[in-house]
């Protein structure tokens, strides 16, 4: 059982919630569950979307195609009436023009019900009667949703309109298919966003420093709410650059410290990335990337900053880049960067996406121990000559650190280059020592790094890096429907780069990297470092890859294209619907 | 000097040798802080002091705490971090002129509304000294400096006004010429609970040639009989320099009042600082919100 709902209106109309609500509904019966939002970037007056997946099997990806649109303007018509199966079926509020499927007076009812508001919830009351799913279960989820937050009558009077809406269905004897419950197992239903705030949490991070940008903010709204949970600090600073600076300080402090942003913000905070670097202070920096450069596209999806993130920040010093391809990758690469951070002194990245971050995605609760590696801290010492070595040279390149606090410590920790101590030095002899020693330490993080993640087997490598792997792997199934064999290739620690493993997993395969952006980074990147010469199945304008993109893309390049470009065939503008009328 | 608790202003020298022009300011303001610290009694490893990038940034290089030279103009996030982190820790920022109101002044203007527990010293030479002479957002009106042959044509930051006016609990100005007085503003701040503006009045003896000791001595005079509480008389004082044509300038503490600090308004540390807390971290509750 597979059944694709998408939900569709003017922002502001409570889109987002509804698709939530609907994602609660059957992961608490034991269904799987993906909620893809897609909107704007602005508040009013554009089109927000949402498509709800639900299956037996494993959702991992957006589909092209639903089997039911619940419209609740015009444009969720016109946008996506050609997107609907054959089979599939509309219901809309009743005054709109379609000329399929079901009216429903959404508006009138909700109106009646004391606010208009409602007419989401009224609209889920009449998907849900038509496939016949039990009313208590929605009732249940508008009960917690509504009834914590918003108090006992708001609920009590969305269960009155969206009951309206499912015996308006009912009465009518309308139907399409049927959702049974499976069971009464809920599943979490977590964004990527969330589980890299939990990782972290799970971790030990006490600070988490952030300045609003999408698609990251979502990061800095979970932790603000849970701070005090937690007994962590959560601060919103007036810039990234402060945002930044602060975890700096606070890591060099002693805690566990992080920060999150796209694009634009890590421009404002590259020069920092570099502080860190140098100053070997743990540092985890989550950038969330979306369409760029500049302004871009703010709400879409991209992988357009993997080589900005490799290379961010002036001169040459360690960096880690993790980057997460699932909620489960997100939650326990998280922790792991803290892990890295600290042990391996240096800023670590962790690079993720509009669609993974924002998605939502039930899972199993993550179960997994998290085991917390601090490195090398001294918590006491004897009174010395001078100041404490704190850039001591060592064999493994990692020199212990002592925080503040800690008596006969004292040192500075300096944006210049520096002997031992920390004292600011241009000795050339010093120079190379220190620059050395601070290579050495990447040399020592790769023995440790594992290689890619290997999914089936084949004559084709579709290597992915982030989210690029839901879609793959869903599209694995589509190519063994069409009698060709493949296998996925999932790299999550990017930099440094076991490239032995990697070429170990690829074999003779031919080597095809699906990637979110327009000049094929990741192909570009293995052509560095494991002297191979991928093809690439590219998509660019904002969407994540449907599998049935990869898989097409897969046969283009057999057919003998180098790069296979993913294009829509038709448009629509979510952020100016009225061009489209 | 009092020797409680057993600190005294020796625990801070350390054997490196300073690099800063003979004569310049910078002197007077490390050794009133060394002053300071040890006359409060707070042992050097309780210390921390953050800086940004100058002639002033080098300083904590020169007594012996804790120390980070960060960024130019970011010595006060820097600072916040290290103050959320450990707020126990007694925490000093220092900056220049350009560092803290020019490249940093977004940073100066929103720590003042948070009121940490920190206290900000800024080497106000009203040039820039380390890029060997361009002109600073302090430096004086129609001033010819390396960026400005033909003169400064924009008026010079008032900071002192700019923090009575935005939130900060405690303004002062030293004049890097008169050490002890420096030092006892210094031990004021540090001694006040809440954010600190020290600004220095501190003459750059090689590109500065118009606010020189000199200068200063001639201009500067202590402020006494002042109603340190009243934001008005603050204020006024403030802008008496602009006001007198740069005949006269106020030092001491123009403003001080009592405001709770953002670190004493979260809960989270109530108990112990964020670095104390324990690492490991239950979130099957969370998880449970999340089904």
């Amino acid at each position: 059982m597979k059944y694709i709902f998408k939900i569709g209106g003017q922002a502001g109309a409570g889109i987002m919630s509804a698709g939530r609500l609907l994602i609660l509904c059957f992961s608490r019966a034991g269904y799987n569950v993906l909620g893809y939002p897609e909107y704007p970037s602005l508040i009013r007056g554009g089109h927000n979307a949402v498509q709800v997946k639900v299956s037996e099997g494993e959702v991992r990806a957006p589909e092209p195609k639903h089997d039911m649109l619940i419209a609740l303007n015009q444009d969720a018509i016109t946008f996506h009436l050609p997107d609907l199966k054959e089979e599939g079926v509309v219901v809309y509020d009743e005054h709109l023009k379609c000329d399929k499927g079901y009216g429903v007076p959404f508006s009138k009812i909700a109106m009646e019900e004391g606010d208009v508001q409602m007419k989401n919830t009224v609209a889920l009351g009449s998907a849900l009667a038509l496939v016949n799913y039990p009313f208590e279960i929605f009732e249940n989820v508008l009960r917690d949703h509504f009834g914590g937050r918003k108090g006992e009558e708001v609920a009590e009077r969305n269960i009155r309109a969206a009951r309206r809406g499912y015996e308006y269905v009912k009465e009518k004897g309308w139907k399409h298919r049927e959702i049974k419950p499976l069971s009464d197992k809920r599943k979490v239903i977590i964004t990527g966003n969330q589980s890299i705030a939990l990782g972290a949490i799970k971790a030990g991070m006490k600070f988490y420093a952030a300045y609003p940008m999408t698609p990251a903010s979502s990061i800095l709204h979970y932790l603000a709410k849970v701070e005090r949970d937690f007994d962590i600090i959560v601060k919103q600073t007036e810039d990234e650059i402060a945002a930044i600076n602060y975890a700096l300080g606070a890591s060099f402090a002693g805690v566990r410290s992080m920060v999150g942003t796209s694009g634009g913000g890590f421009s404002l905070m590259v020069e920092t990335l570099g502080l860190a670097g140098l100053s070997e202070t743990p540092l985890v920096v989550v950038v969330a990337q979306r369409v760029g450069p500049s302004t871009g596209m703010p709400t879409w999806t991209e992988q357009g900053d993997l080589r900005f993130v490799l290379h961010a920040s002036q001169g040459e010093f360690p960096r880690a880049v993790l980057a997460p391809g699932d909620v489960k990758e997100a939650f326990l690469l998280s922790a792991e960067a803290h892990n890295i951070a600290e042990k391996y002194q240096m800023p670590v990245i962790l690079l993720t996406d509009k669609f993974l971050s924002e998605s939502v995605f039930s899972t199993e609760a993550f179960k997994e121990e998290v085991k917390l590696e601090r490195g090398e801290v001294v918590r006491e010492t004897a009174p010395q000559e001078g100041r404490w070595k704190r850039y001591a040279i060592t064999e493994s390149g990692i020199s212990p650190r002592i925080f503040p606090g800690t008596p006969h410590g004292m040192h500075v920790a300096t944006s210049y280059e520096h002997d031992e101590s920390g004292f600011s030095s241009e000795s050339f002899v010093m120079r190379v020592k220190q620059v050395d020693k601070r290579a050495r330490k990447v040399e020592k993080l790769l023995e440790e790094t594992p290689g890619p993640k290997v999914y089936g087997e084949g004559e084709i490598a579709l290597i992915t890096w982030g989210s690029t792997k839901l879609p793959s792997l869903e599209a694995l199934e589509i190519l063994k429907e069409k009698g060709k064999s493949a296998k996925v290739i999932h790299n999550t620690h990017i930099y440094p780069f076991n490239k032995k493993a990697f070429l170990e997993a690829l074999g003779d395969a031919t080597p095809i990297v699906v990637e979110n952006n327009s000049t094929a980074q990741f192909a570009g990147y293995l052509r560095e470092q494991c002297l191979i010469a991928p093809k690439a199945i590219l998509r660019y304008d904002g969407r994540p890859f449907f599998a049935e993109n990869i898989a097409e893309g897969v046969e283009r390049i057999m057919k003998g294209e180098e790069i296979a470009v993913v294009k829509e065939q038709r448009d629509v503008e979510y952020y100016y619907p009225y061009r489209f009328r | 000097m009092s020797m409680e608790k057993g600190v005294s202003i020796g625990d801070f020298n350390v054997k490196e040798q300073t690099q800063w022009c003979p004569g310049c300011g910078d002197f007077a303001i490390v050794a009133a802080l060394k002053g300071a610290l040890a006359e409060l009694g707070i042992k050097p490893h309780q210390t921390v002091i953050a800086s940004g990038i100058g002639c002033s940034g080098k300083s904590p290089h020169y007594i012996n705490t804790y120390g980070f030279e960060g960024l130019h103009g970011r010595a006060l996030p820097l600072a916040s971090g290290i103050k959320l982190a450990n707020h126990k820790l007694t925490v000093i920022a220092m900056g220049g002129d350009g560092d803290g109101y020019g490249i940093g002044a977004g940073h100066f203007v929103h720590i003042m509304r948070r009121n940490y527990d920190i206290t900000y010293i800024v080497h106000n030479n009203q040039i820039y000294g380390l890029t060997t002479g361009q002109a600073s957002p302090t430096t004086q009106l129609n001033m010819k400096t390396k960026s400005t042959p033909y003169g400064v044509i924009e008026l010079p930051f008032n900071p002192l006004s700019l923090a009575i006016l935005g939130g900060a609990t405690f303004v002062a100005r030293a004049f890097a010429g008169d050490l002890p007085h420096t030092k006892e503003i210094i031990k004021a701040a540090i001694k006040h609970k809440g954010f600190a503006l020290v600004d220095v009045l501190q003459p750059c003896v090689t590109f500065n040639k118009l606010n020189t000791y000199e200068y200063f001595r001639e201009r500067c005079y202590k402020l006494e009989d002042h109603d340190k509480t009243d934001a008005k008389k603050a204020l006024e004082k403030a802008l008496e320099e602009v006001e007198s044509g740069y005949k006269k300038l106020p030092i001491g503490i123009f403003y001080q009042v009592e405001r709770e600090t953002y670190e004493e308004k979260l809960p989270q540390l109530a108990k112990e600082a964020l670095v104390e807390k324990k690492l490991e971290t239950d979130i099957s509750r969370a998880l449970e919100k999340l089904m």
